[in-house]
């Protein structure tokens, strides 16, 4: 889709250029018919589109038909029935992959992971099996993860890495039995075949499960009233996707991931910025100190949580160290040392505000405003550097988000109420616009040195 | 490793994991004990999976002040109820935490407290009591029926009475055998 709508553009371009006389008019031809030899995905990923919802579609008809139509069959009728599909579709697959239709081959393989679940929920409907329904979930997502690794099939893996997002999310808000661990190893399973085979569709769907995983996390430890943790957990967390941030820089380096470190870096950006955001708020450490008594530890000792962040703020120190040898000091370029000095910067103050009494909350929190707005500008100032709009686009949206949050907490209580929301409607308005315009305009800049989009 | 190996490796475990779920549920079925619980079904209600029946049993709340039954039970921790056999119902005795060692003719059903508190209504006197209780889940709660069929159960004509015999085996796990209306058999539960 991305090359028809590049050729069409190209139409409307070419006249253009060739009216500046960039290109010879003659030639306008030659390049639209080039271009169009170089454009050979677009059909073939509509045709997978297409295919996968067209298995989306034929599950639930197959599934909602029988299910309706249960009453006149027996038991080992219905199995026939529900086995039966499940296994022509995998049949079904096979021949069409080895034919060397690949893209639906895959949308079928998909129908049989679908037929695979729907065969859970109506085995447990025909023997009255009732139990703790999240397994069944689980239960399909393995099934799609194996269908997933063995077929090389990424709509199967996505498909089992969105039913893993289901699965913790019913385990973490369904049955509230603390932080949901065993959705990490599970994710680490589905991270393996997306690495090798460097499947960027699964790499959102998994970092997407990450980042999830990571809110409901901090929802359950506020709504455990863990607050003598809870700064704890969001600076591991902070500590965790820094990590993270820097392996995508590093993967950047290397020729066999390449392709998946701006998504990497993506996800992680956005997930340290989350975490500095809520770490900017003075109430926190109120919050935090003022449940410091009587609350029952979450999932292990306080003492592990701080092992935890010790041991992320090593891991983050070794990645940097390696991050900075992967370029010779005469190559490094100002935002690389930059990023490294607010890198020391910000690892200090985490390390800090672990042992800080509750009298220095006032300047911790003013210190990580400072950090944060630091780290904002340093984004903008490495996404421009490397070409990299995502991180522009990020650190502009939470910079308003943080500009919002600090009006609320220093007019609100200053300003008569018409007076705050009038003044927060004119923020939002002019500052808004403001923040738009600069965007679009660095965004352009990116664009024009053709480094966009990276 | 050939495409239709791989093929054959993925039907083969995922119908075995389909197949494990029924042969479970069939061993609680052919192995366990026949217990008849007292229930009322309530709520039928006819999702895409087919119409159904939710059951409440006498055991689904239960106090704790029986001699012997452990107190400090919070939600989602398991749960075993012992039970006696009673004329027509089976009786509770007392609830654990873990299995406990068992009275001949008893047996233990094994649970999942959704609730726990220190206050009951009491229906026959309309009051709140103050007595530590939990609510529990059995996974026995839900019986698929013939469409239409849930209503009739959800409203027994006059004189009818509801109740299920289950088979629990030794760990505690329970399923459905039968569906009896005033004792009689009503829907019964075969492998196939």
């Amino acid at each position: 889709m991305r090359d028809s709508k590049f050729i069409r553009r190209l139409q409307k371009e070419l006249p253009v250029w060739a009216e500046h006389g960039w290109v010879r008019p003659e030639h306008q031809q030659d390049i639209l018919a080039y271009a169009a030899t170089q454009s050979g995905g677009g059909t073939s990923h509509l045709t997978l589109a297409l295919g996968v919802m067209g298995a989306i579609l034929l599950g639930s008809g197959v599934i909602t038909f029988f299910a309706a139509n249960w009453g006149a069959m027996t038991k080992l009728a219905k199995l026939a029935v529900l086995f039966g599909g499940m296994w022509a579709a995998y049949a079904g697959s096979g021949l069409l992959m080895a034919r060397g239709s690949l893209m639906v081959g895959h949308a079928v393989l998909l129908l049989a992971v679908i037929l695979f679940g729907a065969n859970i929920a109506l085995v447990a409907q025909i023997y009255h099996i009732d139990s703790h329904y999240p397994d069944g979930v689980l239960t399909w997502s393995l099934g799609a993860l194996l269908a997933g690794w063995l077929m090389s099939s990424q709509p199967a893996l996505a498909a089992g890495l969105l039913l893993g997002i289901l699965w913790t999310g019913m385990e973490g808000f369904g049955f509230g039995g603390g932080i949901h661990w065993p959705f990490l190893l599970l994710w680490t399973a589905f991270l393996v075949p997306i690495l090798r085979h460097r499947w960027r569709i699964a790499l959102h769907f998994a970092l997407v499960g990450l980042l999830f995983w990571s809110w409901e996390t901090f929802w359950q430890t506020v709504m455990r009233g863990q607050g003598r943790l809870l700064a704890q957990v969001v600076e591991l967390f902070l500590l965790s996707y820094l990590a993270l941030f820097l392996i995508g820089k590093l993967m950047a380096l290397r020729p066999d991931v390449e392709a998946l470190s701006s998504v990497v870096q993506r996800y992680a950006s956005f997930a340290v910025l989350a975490c500095f955001y809520v770490l900017t708020f003075p109430a926190l450490r109120r919050w935090e100190h003022g449940h410091a008594g009587g609350t029952k530890a979450l999932d292990g000792e306080p003492a592990l949580w701080l092992m935890g962040n010790f041991l992320a703020l090593t891991v983050v120190a070794g990645l940097a160290w390696q991050h900075h040898r992967s370029a010779p000091a005469e190559d490094r370029p100002p935002h690389f040392v930059a990023g490294q000095a607010l890198l020391a910067a910000v690892a200090a103050l985490l390390a800090v505000n672990l042992f800080a009494p509750p009298a220095w909350g006032g300047v911790l929190a003013l210190l990580f405003n400072l950090a944060y707005f630091a780290s904002v500008v340093w984004l903008v100032y490495s996404g421009l550097h490397t070409g990299n709009r995502s991180l522009v686009n990020q650190a502009f949206g939470f910079f308003a988000l943080w500009v919002l949050a600090r009006y609320f907490d220093t007019f609100w209580t200053l300003f008569d109420r018409s007076f705050f929301f009038m003044g927060g409607g004119l923020l939002l308005l002019l500052g808004g616009y403001f923040l738009e315009r600069q965007r679009r305009r660095l965004n352009q800049e990116i664009l024009l040195r053709g480094e966009g989009g990276k | 490793m050939s495409l239709s190996l791989r093929i054959a490796v993925i039907v083969l475990l995922q119908t075995l994991a389909l197949a494990a779920m029924i042969a479970l549920k069939q061993r609680t079925l052919d192995t366990g004990a026949p217990v008849v619980l007292e229930t009322q079904p309530i709520d039928p209600r006819s999702l895409f999976s087919g119409d159904y029946v939710r059951l409440n049993y006498a055991i689904s709340t239960l106090r704790l002040d029986q001699p012997g039954s452990d107190q400090d039970f919070k939600p989602h921790d398991r749960a075993y109820v012992v039970l006696k056999p009673g004329d027509p119902y089976w009786q509770p005795v007392s609830v654990h935490h873990e299995m406990p060692a068992l009275a001949p003719g008893q047996v233990a059903i094994r649970g999942e407290v959704q609730y726990a508190g220190d206050f009951l209504w009491n229906q026959e006197t309309g009051t709140s009591e103050k007595v530590r209780n939990v609510r529990l889940r059995y996974g026995i709660e839900s019986y698929y029926v013939p469409e239409g069929a849930g209503r009739a159960l959800e409203r027994p004509a006059a004189g009818e009475k509801i109740s299920l015999r289950i088979a629990v085996d030794r760990a505690g796990a329970a399923g459905i055998k039968a569906v009896l209306v005033n004792g009689r058999e009503r829907y019964v539960e075969t492998l196939w």
